[in-house]
């Protein structure tokens, strides 16, 4: 809310988008919660881990990455940082932020929100990954953070990006003891959107994943790997 | 210990140890004029000429085989005093010394006689109207210690051979009727034991100590039996012959062996009207002389069976609460006195006893049949086969069939694939606990097939075993396992923890919060979230396993461990032993003593369902969704190689997607997964449960499910706490 201060109605990506209607709560709540019980429900990221390996390939050594839902900075992070580039994370669990900067130190990890993001002053990035935190946006936000995506990124920048596939729209669903609302795609519409938002995708990826937790359900994960249209 | 256990039991027949109850005036009149033969009541152990018949009443010395060769009763066995002076001995061997040959002591009839005459007869009345009041007593205890069929009949010929009679038979109905049924068809008796003491010295002699079961079926076949035909003072039963043919008869059947060539019939039909039917009807024992008798004996015993003159037999219909339930005939030998009219008293008595002990024994005996048949019917009478796990199973019933429990087990496949498992042990032991284990069973059931997390359905549960009432108490444990997850949620309500054993052959009791037992009320329970490796196995159990008289839960349990590490230890590494040797490895650490409790088991091996086998998604109930979904179907089944099923899945899904979205508020599911066949499964947030119904021709849909119907391999539709899951199978092609 605080970055709708002193930022016109015109400026930027969300420059349009009508900012009384953002509604996190209970999403960071439900993060700081769960804490690094993420990580041992959700194991064995083989498609992230090759997403970001595709983008950390893509790029010389020492860019600027975004990770924009940093979580608990594993495996991506710590993936990008291992790979020598510069991360920077943003998220909205203060928790979440904790355990990113124990395991990935060197990377800056701050409290922003997406929507924040441009006038936060932190880009333009030569790269960012977005896994699975689009995801939490409702619906008609999705464009919105794409396009705020595309202008943070440089040139023909990478995007590795991650969703659920799903047909919902700021769905509240039951995860790891917790609520938090999720929209999802199912993938021909998930490509529409990111084209429409001015990304290539290159290739993609979908992987039938179970988190080793009964209070998830198995999900069809969509890794798309896109290039900056500039 | 043994020893003094026999001796606090033995009461074979009257003893000068036992408390004297003041003999009642009736009674004291009763035995005048009768200055002649009062069954048994020799003080035990004097041998001296206590009485005309008491040499008979020490009982040690008639009994030919111990009695525990024949009794199975798991109580403690009465046995004679000669055994248990025997068994005292260092030699263990000869009682011969102890004891009063019988054959020797029987011609003392008259010995009272040679008292002081005057005083004499008045005293011996009433010492003899004593002893028989003594021996009724002790007789009528034994008799009624009996706890199931056998051990009434057997504590009647205990009681009364050679106390009362040398020889005797008991015929009782067949079948016998329970309760209060009336029985239809013609009465039939059958010889269900009969009893005799030997008429050899030696014989007494040499099979004193034998512990051979059916020592007494088999003496005849002794080689000491072969004289028998030499012994002078049989037959008791006039087989047409040898005198060995009547040894047969009565030693032959015994127990109801039926053994070759048995002189008494083995079967008699009752001819309504006719003379047996007379004396049954009378209720009354007569002597086998009488009129009555003498015509009704050979109905019994079969024609041409002579039993000895004079008073020496004593025909007694059994009579129950309600109806004759079968005879006895009580026999003497020539030398012995004949039975007395107060004798006929005595021989009531036992028959009174014997048939109430009978009538109860029988209605025990159901009632044990009845509940033993009750638990069976309601456990599962075979587990299902989900896919991701295998299952097996046990029920063994506690060693003393009366010892009915109220163990329950489970296995209910949920949506998802999961599978809840399920074992319960209701306190108590008895028809009741078994009619309770019925209703939480049901009720497990049900909760568990709306798909409650572990912990809500041990809470309803409680809640419904109150309603139910106030003493339904349980232990029960809940898990659901996730064979996609592979994870396992568990709930406990006071039960012992299950153990888990690691495909590694690590066992491990998991450590479940304890929770309150069901039927205590208001306390919440908890459930546990854990790892369930492929491989895996999960092993649920009863109390009966782990604890016994001899070992408590604790150790029962860590044993129960062990013996799972080690069975694991022997089987191939890395491969999971199989499940039903494994099962009955775990039974076997069942010592022989230890099956005091009934025992359920329930083992369950993890074997998961591969993530790349599922397929999910939630979608928003739409008017495009069903198309969305046949294309997800569509995706998936190429993606498994499946095309060919591509067509009827479509179909399917597209109809139950619509059936769906009509009236769901939330996201719908869809779920594909594919394992030996390809299920379908969606879900939606209205319990409602579709219905098949005739479509009109008319009719623009309602179609849908007939093509299910006619489609699919399986299909369902389960309600559950959140809404409705319709799910139809696919053969793989």
């Amino acid at each position: 809310m605080s970055g709708s201060d002193g930022h016109g109605a015109y400026h930027g990506a969300y420059g349009a988008f009508d900012r009384a209607s953002i509604d996190r709560s209970g999403q960071a709540e439900a993060f700081d919660a769960i804490g690094d019980r993420y990580d041992e429900a959700f194991p064995h990221k083989e498609g992230q881990l090759a997403a970001g390996q595709w983008l950390a390939d893509l790029l010389p050594p020492g860019s600027r990455v975004l990770d924009v839902g940093c979580g608990t900075g594993l495996p991506s992070a710590r993936q990008l940082a291992d790979a020598g580039h510069r991360v920077t994370g943003i998220d909205v669990s203060p928790a979440m932020l904790k355990l990113c900067h124990d395991n990935v130190p060197e990377g800056e990890f701050l409290r922003v929100d997406m929507a924040d993001l441009e006038s936060s002053g932190l880009g333009p990035f030569d790269g960012a990954v977005a896994f699975f935190s689009l995801l939490m946006l409702p619906r008609v936000e999705i464009p919105f953070a794409l396009r705020m995506l595309h202008e943070q990124i440089r040139d023909d920048g990478p995007l590795a990006l991650a969703m659920v596939e799903a047909d919902v729209d700021d769905f509240s669903i039951p995860f790891l003891g917790n609520t938090i609302r999720v929209s999802g795609y199912l993938r021909d519409d998930l490509r529409r959107i990111v084209s429409e938002a001015g990304f290539e995708i290159a290739s993609e990826d979908a992987y039938a994943y179970a988190p080793a937790s009964t209070d998830v359900p198995p999900e069809i994960q969509l890794f798309l790997h896109c290039r900056r249209r500039p | 210990m043994e020893t003094e256990r026999v001796t606090e039991h033995e009461k074979p027949a009257a003893s000068a140890t036992e408390p004297t109850p003041p003999p009642p005036a009736g009674n004291s009149r009763r035995g005048q004029g009768n200055p002649a033969g009062p069954p048994g009541a020799s003080p035990a152990g004097s041998g001296g000429p206590a009485g005309p018949l008491g040499p008979l009443g020490h009982d040690a010395v008639g009994r030919p085989r111990p009695e525990a060769a024949d009794e199975h009763a798991p109580q403690p066995q009465p046995q004679s005093q000669s055994q248990v002076q025997a068994q005292a001995q260092p030699s263990g061997q000869s009682s011969s010394g102890s004891v009063t040959p019988m054959a020797s002591s029987s011609p003392l009839p008259e010995g009272a006689g040679q008292r002081d005459p005057a005083e004499g007869e008045r005293a011996e009345r009433e010492r003899r109207g004593g002893d028989r009041l003594r021996f009724v007593g002790a007789a009528t205890r034994r008799i009624a210690r009996g706890v199931d069929l056998d051990e009434t009949v057997l504590g009647l010929c205990r009681a009364s051979v050679p106390a009362y009679a040398d020889a005797i038979l008991v015929y009782l109905r067949d079948p016998l009727p329970v309760g209060d049924e009336r029985p239809t068809g013609p009465v039939v008796l059958r010889l269900r034991r009969s009893d005799r003491i030997p008429e050899y010295p030696q014989f007494t002699q040499t099979q004193t100590q034998p512990q051979i079961p059916e020592a007494r079926a088999t003496a005849p076949d002794d080689p000491a039996a072969g004289a028998l035909g030499a012994v002078p003072m049989l037959p008791l039963l006039g087989a047409a012959g040898a005198g060995q043919d009547a040894g047969r008869a009565v030693a032959g059947a015994a127990g109801g062996q039926g053994q070759s060539g048995p002189a008494a019939s083995e079967l008699a039909e009752v001819r309504p009207g006719g003379p047996l039917a007379e004396v049954l009807r009378g209720v009354r024992p007569v002597f086998a002389d009488s009129p009555a008798a003498s015509a009704a004996l050979p109905e019994l015993l079969g024609p041409g069976r002579d039993v000895p003159g004079g008073h020496r037999a004593v025909l007694a219909p059994l009579r129950g609460r309600r109806r004759v339930i079968g005879a006895a005939v009580f026999l003497r030998r020539p030398d012995r006195p004949a039975f007395e009219p107060d004798d006929l008293l005595i021989a009531a008595q036992l028959a009174t006893h014997t048939a109430l002990g009978v009538d109860k024994a029988v209605l025990y005996g159901r009632e044990a049949y009845i509940a033993d048949e009750l638990q069976r019917t309601m456990l599962p009478d075979e587990l299902p086969q989900p896919t991701g796990v295998q299952l097996a199973s046990r029920y063994l019933p506690a060693a003393e069939t009366a010892r009915v429990g109220g163990d329950w087990y489970d296995a209910i496949p949920l949506p998802g694939s999961r599978v809840a498992l399920v074992v319960g042990d209701v306190m108590g032991h008895s028809m009741t606990s078994a009619a309770i284990m019925g209703q939480l069973r049901t009720t497990a059931q049900t909760l568990a097939g709306l798909d409650l997390p572990p912990q809500e359905v041990l809470h309803h549960l409680d809640e419904q075993a109150q309603r139910l009432g106030s003493d339904r108490m349980a232990t029960c444990l809940y898990a659901v396992y996730d064979p996609v997850a592979h994870r396992i949620v568990v709930a406990n309500a006071g039960h012992p923890p299950p153990v888990m054993l690691h495909r590694g052959g690590r066992a491990e009791v998991l450590r479940i919060p304890a929770g309150a037992p069901i039927g205590v009320g208001g306390v919440d329970f908890e459930a546990v979230e854990l790892d369930a490796p492929a491989g895996a196995t999960l092993l649920l159990y009863t109390d009966g396993l782990v604890e016994s008289r001899q070992r408590d839960v604790w150790t029962g349990i860590e044993h129960l461990r062990e013996r799972l590490a080690a069975t694991a230890r022997l089987t191939r590494p890395g491969a999971a032993a199989p499940l039903e040797p494994l099962c009955d490895e775990v039974l076997d650490i069942l010592g022989p003593g230890d099956r005091d409790d009934d025992i359920a088991l329930l083992a369950a091996r993890f074997d998961g369902i591969a993530p790349s086998d599922v397929a999910y998604w939630f979608l928003d109930p739409r008017a495009q969704t069903a198309g969305q979904a046949r294309r997800l179907a569509r995706r998936a089944l190429a993606r498994w190689d499946l095309e060919e099923l591509t067509e009827p899945v479509e179909l399917l899904v597209s109809e139950i997607v619509t059936n769906a979205v009509r009236y769901a508020e939330r996201p719908i599911t869809l779920r594909l997964l594919r394992t030996d066949t390809l299920r379908c499964e969606v879900g939606d947030d209205v319990p409602q449960l579709p219905r098949l119904r005739q479509a009109r021709a008319t009719d623009e849909g309602g179609r849908g499910l007939y093509l299910v119907n006619r489609l699919a391999r399986r299909w369902g539709a389960t309600r559950l706490s959140t809404g409705k899951v319709v799910w139809f199978e696919l053969g793989l092609p």
